[in-house]
């Protein structure tokens, strides 16, 4: 059905649209002052307490924004329900980890790396299980993820099932240990505020539309003239790389790494709950998402009324939100108050 | 709308398999100070305190992680009910007396690390920086105390580590972190060594062990050893951990043709590939299994269970008395086994202690006694008083590494190997059989 020449006219599609965005648009980024706005302030924020655990805490908050925001990309904007998306970040992590361990290559190098890693495999995966439409896909990334934590487990160079650590003396060369850790956090900022430029720019685009229109109706879209096939591999290529990338950083901070944690199904489905959470296909969304989902555990998890059954409150919780507000709480908003909608994208 | 259905009764299917997991999924989240129960018992001693005539009285802090829920939860309970036990001891003591008279009284800050590694760091940050903690205990899993360690290094902060025997977290280049366990590399040697005693004719071996990080690290070097002592190994074969049908390997174990199987993984694991090989009955005639055999539960097995020789890091019946300690020209601190075990059964309602709570347990004697050596809760007198430490306590032999190659590696301690017999009346027991200076039993071989 497509040819090769698919997939090269879909890479111009998605430049020309992008430029045109940008001269239509320029000066009404209204949509952008919002998301960016929270995260430059969650970014100063540990510097304004001076505290390490206000740090800490937010980076937590920023690697569900990030995960979240990548994932919308697919899940938000194109429809498709990657259950085994932790896969990307899993397997960035495992390649920048053992260039940087093994290898000896500095975090700058290996985070790169990494996210190309994860670029490679869900352009290859694409290829195949796009084809693939709504529930039968969701459990084709299942089996992705789980067959990929198979072959690391039995990959010796990766360490197989003991994994790899990092010698502590690697900090050493970013300024020690307390160092690093505030350097990780600062890029992972700049990486968070890179997803939610590269996810605003997307929605706004025609390469955008595209997606939105295959969200809305495959075939109709086809007919409409979007090259499917190649615009979902790039939308899932788009999605998965910077996973990869934040996996190296996460690591890297982490100070080790073992198959069970890095591809951990269950982090998969809490991405997709932030996304709904806030407003899947929308920009603030996965951020309102991330945020409020990570606050609305810690709360539980700490507050002498629902510490026991935290899980139950939880669980109900997000039963209620997807029954009732499908759309999030920024597409509830974006419907109720329809004089947001250019400050809510 | 069906794309919201579909959405929806995937996340409903989600959220009960996550529900099922025992909640593996759930987020891990700030939980300041669970201890609950423990908490009446701190203030109590404080009290009498105050009446006592006036002696100077400190609080010292200790942070940790527990895994309050997820897959390491049954280990971790264990592991901080040891704590605990450590705790209201020393503090129903009226605290930890310095050489000075000075009074140290113990607090505990934990919180809930559900099993995995998201918030170790963050949550640890929080202990050392929030929560002032004086000093640091691991969580349970070599996994999660390798992210914890990172964070004990950057505020310098010492971290006695329980419950995590991988050893490669002690090659990182650390130098605050010190092991209480007896490292992986050094569980299942004993077993060879136990094997050469039994039978000089026995040349080979079987290794088939769970695929995870603890059991293939503990086979790896028992390979190694067992190599070194030129044995075969005729079959090493890894298993999923969810393995529930062991016939395939037992199946290649029979043509394989060894003298002795070891390996094994968790409790789960092992007592199915222990009663399938029962089952089978294809002559073995030793057989070592890690973490199972020491289990209480393990008995459970009946007929499968005897003959199964295990490693564990803390028995009761290897007594380790003053006298011992003496014999052996070391230092005795704390109480007896027995003593513990009172203690222990006392405090959770007649529950036996495991190796974990006792490891537990010892991980805050290692710190009580360094704090005493040291005559002050100051970090770096405390590591000093570690770092020349050579001590016998109901636990063992405690010894740390202080080379920069390994350091604040266990090179005390040492396993003790049990083995289920039938005793007199035909009933389950669970003897000691090395190392010989421990035995309580001679070793039934070849296992029926």
């Amino acid at each position: 059905m497509s040819s090769p020449n698919d997939t090269q006219l879909a890479a111009t599609d998605t430049k020309t649209g992008l430029s045109a965005v940008l001269a239509q648009n320029a000066g009404s980024f209204v949509g952008l002052i919002l998301p960016v706005a929270i995260i430059l302030a969650l970014t100063i924020w540990p510097t304004i307490t001076g505290k390490d655990i206000t740090r800490e805490s937010i980076f937590t908050i920023m690697l569900s924004i990030a995960l979240a925001s990548s994932l919308n990309i697919l899940l938000g904007y194109t429809g498709y329900v990657s259950f085994g998306h932790v896969v990307f970040f899993g397997l960035g992590g495992y390649v920048g980890f053992y260039l940087m361990a093994v290898q000896g290559w500095s975090l700058w190098l290996a985070m790169p790396m990494g996210g190309l890693a994860a670029g490679l495999l869900a352009f290859l995966l694409g290829k195949a299980i796009l084809r693939l439409r709504g529930g039968y896909f969701a459990l084709a990334t299942i089996g992705v993820n789980e067959a990929m934590r198979a072959f690391i487990n039995n990959f010796k160079p990766f360490g197989g099932p003991v994994g790899m650590t990092l010698n502590f003396q690697v900090y050493k060369d970013y300024g020690g240990a307390a160092r690093a850790l505030s350097l990780a956090f600062y890029i992972l900022a700049a990486l968070t505020l890179l997803i939610v430029i590269i996810s605003y720019l997307v929605r706004t685009s025609k390469f955008g539309l595209g997606l939105l229109a295959i969200r809305e109706d495959e075939d109709a879209a086809e007919v409409m003239g979007v090259v499917a096939p190649s615009a979902k591999t790039w939308a899932y290529v788009l999605s998965a790389i910077l996973p990869g990338i934040i996996g190296v950083l996460f690591f890297f901070k982490n100070g080790s790494i073992e198959p069970v944690p890095a591809f951990r199904l269950n982090f998969s489905i809490e991405m997709i709950v932030m996304v709904m959470l806030g407003g899947q296909g929308t920009v603030l969304g996965p951020i309102i998402g991330g945020v409020g989902y990570q606050s609305l555990r810690g709360f539980l998890l700490t507050s002498p009324l629902f510490k026991n059954i935290q899980l139950a409150v939880a669980g109900a919780l997000l039963l209620v939100i997807v029954l009732f507000v499908p759309a999030g709480l920024v597409g509830w908003l974006r419907n109720r108050f329809p004089a947001l909608r250019r400050v809510l994208q | 709308m069906k794309r919201t259905i579909i959405l929806s009764l995937f996340l409903i299917l989600a959220l009960a398999l996550a529900a099922c997991g025992g909640g593996t999924t759930a987020e891990p989240a700030a939980q300041p100070a669970a201890n609950d129960a423990a908490a009446p018992a701190a203030d109590q001693p404080a009290d009498t305190e105050a009446a006592a005539p006036a002696a100077t009285t400190e609080t010292m802090v200790i942070g940790f992680t527990a895994s309050q829920t997820g897959s390491q939860n049954v280990a971790s309970t264990g592991q901080v009910n040891g704590l605990n036990l450590w705790k209201d001891t020393v503090n129903a003591a009226g605290g930890i007396e310095l050489p000075n008279g000075t009074k140290v009284m113990v607090e505990f800050v934990s919180y809930d690390d559900e099993s995995n590694t998201d918030r170790v760091q963050e949550l640890y940050t929080r202990l050392a920086t929030e929560d002032n903690a004086n000093f640091l205990i691991s969580p349970y899993s070599s996994g999660l105390t390798a992210a914890a360690a990172v964070i004990a290094e950057q505020y310098g902060k010492v971290m006695i580590t329980t419950g995590a025997a991988s050893d490669d977290t002690y090659k990182q280049g650390l130098t605050m972190v010190y092991q209480a366990y007896t490292p992986a590399s050094r569980y299942l040697t004993g077993a060879v060594d136990l094997l050469e005693h039994v039978d000089a004719n026995a040349k080979n071996i079987a290794f088939v062990y769970e695929n995870s990080k603890f059991s293939t690290d503990v086979v790896e070097a028992a390979r190694q050893y067992a190599e070194g002592k030129g044995y075969n190994v005729v079959l090493a074969e890894g298993y999923d951990p969810e393995t529930t049908d062991f016939g395939p390997f037992i199946n290649k174990i029979q043509d394989a043709k060894p003298d002795a199987i070891m390996g094994g993984g968790h409790f789960q694991d092992g007592s199915t590939f222990a009663r399938q090989l029962n089952e089978k009955n294809i002559g073995v005639s030793f057989f070592a299994l890690l973490v199972a055999p020491p289990e209480p539960d393990f008995a459970d097995l009946g007929e499968a269970a005897v003959g199964v020789v295990g490693p564990s890091q803390w028995e009761l019946q290897a007594a380790f008395t003053p006298e011992s300690a003496t014999a052996a020209g070391l230092d005795w601190y704390g109480l007896l086994g027995e003593e513990f075990v009172q203690g222990y059964e006392a405090k959770y309602d007649g529950t036996e202690p495991s190796y974990h709570a006792a490891g537990g347990y010892a991980a805050g004697l290692i710190l009580e006694k360094a704090i005493i050596d040291a005559g002050s809760t100051d970090p770096d007198a405390v590591r000093q008083a570690l770092e020349a430490m050579n001590l016998l306590t109901f636990f063992g032999h405690i010894q740390f590494d202080t080379t920069a190659e390994a350091h604040g590696l266990q090179t005390g301690h040492s396993m003790v190997y049990i083995q289920w017999q039938k005793d007199a009346s035909g009933n389950l027991v669970k003897e000691v059989v090395w190392p010989l200076e421990g035995a309580t039993a001679e070793t039934l071989y070849p296992a029926p």
